[in-house]
């Protein structure tokens, strides 16, 4: 089994470096990394060089040394570097003691780029950005003790599970916990713009407002009428979806996290919109300035119709929102497309424009090739497998996100008529290996959800008051998954292979139980259950008959000895059975429980691959505004275990989906999903891939990535990414 | 005069067959370059304005200096280089491919001038490109690139065009990619290495039809174009190591550039299918700029990291019934 190395072996490792390699600054030593060495062996006692150059070179010359504990916490807290009231609901004992904990660990960076991306990103610094103060068992020690809320118990277990990586807390959360001086914790926040001028004017000045505090944001537009419709019965006077398109692109531009990064933003529109083909124009490369979308990521929702009348060759209609709102007195976003098409098609009040569902298809594929836009939502599929009362018609920027939502109304100053209920969601993610290695698998994941249940509770957007609403009510929370590649690897299983997908099933399965068990738990010491409980299929138990009606186990023996060798114990019909009684009796406290987002940045802190998916290379390039180019190694890689490390150009979109369908039926929420094609696919092959995506019950479908590798003859000689 | 007297008259106009490919490679080149086709609009230079103020004035003048020189070279290429080669083709193929590269070359010219609008002031531009008219060794590699260009032998010409396309911009070349290493003016980076990228296939191209046309040539000819090539590398090499001295002394890389300048030279040998001018010992170049130099498409980025160097346009084609068979 594939070990971190201990702070020894990285001296012993740097010690024996070649001559050559003596006098090279950390970038060169990490870019080493991605050239072979001389028996064309991948070089990766350079990273751990690198990784340690990086210390002596940088940080430990960077960092504001204290003379003890006590006198680091009171100059933070003094200079207003960290809330004091963190502080104040523990014994100062309890505190120091926290910290001998975490030191205890002898935490050290497997990999470069995890060390750098931690300093540069996540640490605090000083407020002239000169020097570092907090390591990172500092860091953990502030999430631990702002997430647990006074709880001594819950401090101790979030020390170790983070340190030793079986929990991640997403991105703001890690980096602004305990923090005077911060952005929001929570990663994502989803809108609705309704069909007037005083919806679209707050979904503006809620972008704003969020991009300003550290979120990404994606709005639904399809309920927006389409260009030509009439404004006050005139004829031909609207703009369209595009013109608000530029808004929201312009605010996010402006709007940046205290010029940490650009805010981020994505819009959605349901396939059958009247503007869809011109919205999805905007991200051609030769598109016209006026129109054109650079920054704004763009979603399109699918309804199964769409699929139906794509296989008979039909023509697909487009029906206009401001009609279809007159008619069924609901806004378009509510209407189930494949339910009321023909009833529509039918109906003379509906203006509509019709087009060819191929041809539809096929220019989204042309424009994922050309930018990896747009996302894709399986609306039917998403809407069934929802267990929570409402609709769900549209999916965030990471298209992991999957609630519903109700609309807001507005007076003409913009004031709140009513106030409705917007989606924010908290995320973090196990690392699946480390999960596994846990000594009680059930504890890790309570202790997961309890943390993302606080981030929730200590979260209130008070600017954006149907977000602080819908999240108050709902206590949503995403867990995530990541390191399912570097799992699998580990334990000499191939991705997407029969045990690969078995293990899938049996990992979500277990996590799927816990996850429940821990909000249910919630629910019974709070006496409290989220908002609309009793209208969900939880509360009819409804949700639990897949569970308790067949028994799940894994289907290879492979898979079963893991487990076993594990000790993690795989739930029982009997388990679920008490479960549902459980829940049914005292409800749960959070509305959603998962979500597996993409995993960029805390998935090199916590040496993991991204999310469960393939990894994108053996040595990946990664580049970041903050960070240029750097690489690297996937975790647990090295030169006698290669060809557990298939890229997922080389893996293929179905054993891919194959494995996202796997963990798909476990999840409530969505889990991000990227589909890799070489050069050498056509659009034809981004449509089969997305038909197959379709029939196999995937919910959403995240960028499109297309690899072109250097024409021979003009590649760079002994460059590891370069070569399959 | 009837049409026939007049076709007759006339010679015969031959339209281009791409069904009918004489040299496959001209078919994969056009392909990748078609494929490649990209405008300086869709990178966010803007968004390295704060890595740019956060600078040292050397550093700036570093930078002003280089994307000047080869601006210059890029237009010469554009205007002059890639167009003298098109008399030469053998193929009308080859012609085809030769004007996308005509284009694409006027495209990079252009893209620096994306970067200094961005950038700099219109005083500081108009400053730089004086000092492009004054700066003789850049002046002479330009002045020594166009005399065979212009010259009578169509050989020399693509000896020149390789030199120039795998070789002289390299120097300039270095400057981003150790930037971008080091995360600085990353989106700058970003679009230069997608001029690297059509660079590598310009040169190797060029360098591949030389050799084709290379088994026309009587054996004393083809010493004679070896030897020439060698010379004119030589002498390009010299004037190459005084403008690095030059543009890079304030800041202490010079050593570091100049092995890069070995690496590219013994590149545009190999494209032209010689031997390697410099051993070994003195191509060791920064591993940081080799890894960053990696023209594929496949870094990883998010969508708050700007839009990357790697981006191709897809073909086209149509789904079946037996696609939608579910």
């Amino acid at each position: 089994m594939a070990t971190t190395l201990t702070e020894e072996e990285l001296i012993q490792s740097a010690k024996k470096l070649p001559e050559e390699w003596k006098n090279l600054g950390y970038h060169e030593l990490n870019a080493i990394l991605n050239l072979y060495g001389p028996n064309g062996e991948i070089q990766f006692e350079a990273d751990h060089a690198a990784a340690r150059q990086y210390f002596l070179q940088h940080v430990n010359k960077n960092t504001v040394f204290f003379h003890s504990r006590r006198e680091q916490i009171e100059y933070l807290i003094e200079n207003e570097y960290y809330e004091p009231e963190t502080f104040e609901q523990y014994p100062e004992e309890f505190v120091f003691a926290l910290y001998d904990q975490a030191y205890a660990h002898k935490f050290r960076f497997p990999s470069f780029l995890g060390a750098f991306k931690f300093y540069t990103s996540y640490a605090l610094k000083t407020f002239d950005g000169e020097r570092y103060l907090e390591r990172y068992e500092d860091r953990v020690v502030m999430n631990a003790l702002y997430l647990a809320r006074g709880d001594q118990d819950m401090a101790k277990r979030l020390v170790d599970e983070i340190i030793l990586g079986r929990f991640q807390p997403a991105t703001p959360t890690f980096l602004n916990a305990g923090k005077a001086q911060r952005g929001e914790l929570v990663s994502c926040f989803l809108l609705r713009v309704e069909d007037n001028m005083e919806s679209i004017a707050r979904g503006i000045n809620s972008s704003l407002q969020l991009s300003k505090r550290g979120g990404g944001v994606a709005l639904n537009l399809t309920n927006l009428r389409e260009q030509g419709a009439p404004i006050k019965k005139i004829e031909n006077q609207s703009s369209g979806v595009v013109p608000v398109m530029k808004l929201l692109e312009d605010s996010f531009s402006y709007a940046n996290q205290l010029g940490a990064r650009q805010g981020a933003g994505a819009a959605y529109l349901n396939a059958h919109h009247p503007d869809i083909m011109t919205f999805l124009d905007t991200k051609r490369e030769n598109a016209d300035e006026k129109i054109r979308i650079k920054t704004l990521s763009l979603g399109v929702v699918i309804p199964d119709i769409t699929f139906e009348l794509a296989k008979k060759n039909e023509p697909m209609y487009l029906f206009s929102p401001y009609d279809v709102e007159r008619v069924y007195g609901v806004p378009f976003s509510e209407i189930s497309v494949t339910e009321k098409y023909y009833e529509m098609v039918d109906d003379p009040r509906i203006k509509k424009t019709k087009i060819k569902p191929r041809d539809f298809f096929q220019t989204l594929a042309e424009l994922q090739f050309e930018s990896g836009y747009p996302y894709i939502v399986f609306e039917d599929h998403v809407n069934r497998a929802n267990p929570i009362k409402g609709r769900i018609s549209m999916s965030n920027l990471c298209s992991e996100i999957l609630q519903v939502s109700d609309p807001s109304t507005y007076n003409a100053d913009l004031s709140y008529d009513h106030v409705g209920k917007d989606i924010s969601c908290n995320l973090g993610s196990m690392n699946i290996a480390k999960t596994m290695d846990s000594d009680d698998f059930g504890a890790s994941i309570e202790t997961a959800v309890r943390a993302l249940t606080a981030v929730s509770d200590l979260s209130d957007i008070s600017s954006v008051p149907s977000i602080a609403k819908g999240n108050s009510q709902s206590h949503a929370i995403g867990l995530g998954q990541m390191n399912l590649h570097g799992y699998l690897a580990r334990e000499g299983v191939h991705y997407g292979s029969e045990e690969g997908i078995d293990f899938t099933n049996m990992y979500f399965y277990t996590v799927v139980y816990h996850a429940l068990r821990a909000s249910n738990k919630i629910a019974i010491e709070r006496e409290e259950t989220f908002g609309g409980f009793a209208d969900s299929q939880y509360a009819s138990g409804e949700y639990f008959d897949k569970y308790t009606d067949q028994e799940w186990k894994p289907a290879t023996e492979k898979v079963a000895q893991l487990f076993a060798d594990a000790g993690v114990q795989i739930p029982t019909q009997q388990d679920w059975q008490e479960l549902k009684a459980s829940v049914m009796e005292h409800g749960i406290y959070n509305q959603n429980l998962q979500a597996v987002p993409p995993t960029g940045s805390i998935s090199y802190i916590n040496n993991s691959t991204s999310s469960i998916h393939p990894v994108a290379s053996k040595i990946e390039i990664r580049k970041e505004g903050r960070l240029g180019r750097v690489y690297y190694p996937a975790p647990y890689l090295n030169n006698d275990n290669l060809e557990y490390f298939e890229d997922a150009y080389e893996v293929g979109y179905e054993k891919i989906i194959d494995t996202y369908a796997a963990a798909t039926q476990h999840v409530d929420q969505g889990l991000s999903l990227t589909l890799f094609f070489k050069d050498t696919a056509t659009t034809r092959d981004i449509n089969r891939a997305q038909i197959y995506a379709w029939t196999k019950g995937i919910k959403t479908l995240y960028y499109v990535r297309v690899r072109q590798m250097a024409l021979e003859g003009t590649e760079i000689e002994g460059c590891v990414s370069c070569m399959l | 005069m009837t049409p026939e007297e007049v076709t007759q008259r006339i010679p015969t106009y031959q339209a281009i067959n791409w069904n009918h490919i004489e040299d496959d490679k001209d078919l994969e080149v056009w392909n990748r370059l078609t494929t490649n086709f990209w405008l300086p609009e869709k990178v966010p230079l803007s968004n390295d304005l704060q890595s740019w103020a956060n600078m040292t004035d050397d550093e700036r003048e570093v930078s002003m200096k280089v994307f000047a020189g080869l601006t210059l070279l890029d237009t010469i290429q554009g205007t002059i280089g890639a167009v003298s080669l098109l008399p030469d083709a053998l193929t009308l193929h080859e012609e085809a491919v030769l004007s996308n590269i005509v284009f694409m070359e006027a495209v990079h010219a252009k893209s620096y001038s994306s970067i200094f609008s961005t950038l700099a002031s219109t005083e500081a531009i108009d400053n730089i490109f004086r000092w492009t008219r004054e700066e003789h060794t850049l002046q002479y590699k330009t002045h020594e690139i166009i005399k065979h260009y212009e010259g009578d032998d169509p050989q020399k010409r693509k000896i020149a065009s390789v030199i120039l396309e795998s070789f002289l911009f390299y120097s300039g070349f270095y400057w981003p990619m150790y930037l971008s290493s080091q995360a600085r003016l990353t989106n700058t980076a970003d679009l230069i290495r997608l001029i690297i990228r059509d660079e590598a296939i310009h040169g190797y191209y060029v360098g591949y039809k030389y050799q084709r046309n290379m088994v026309n040539e009587t054996p004393e000819r083809a010493v004679e174009l070896k030897e020439f090539a060698f010379d004119l590398l030589q002498d390009l090499y010299d004037n190459e190591v005084a403008y690095t001295h030059d543009i890079y002394d304030p800041l202490g890389l010079s050593e570091d550039v100049k092995k890069f300048l070995h690496y590219n030279a013994n590149k545009a040998l190999m494209n032209m299918g010689y031997e390697s001018m410099f051993p070994d010992s003195v191509t060791d170049v920064n591993p940081a700029i080799l890894a960053a130099l990696s023209p594929n498409s496949d870094e990883n980025h998010d969508f708050f990291s700007g839009s990357g160097s790697s981006y191709v346009i897809g073909a086209k084609e149509e789904t079946e019934d037996d696609d939608w068979d579910f």
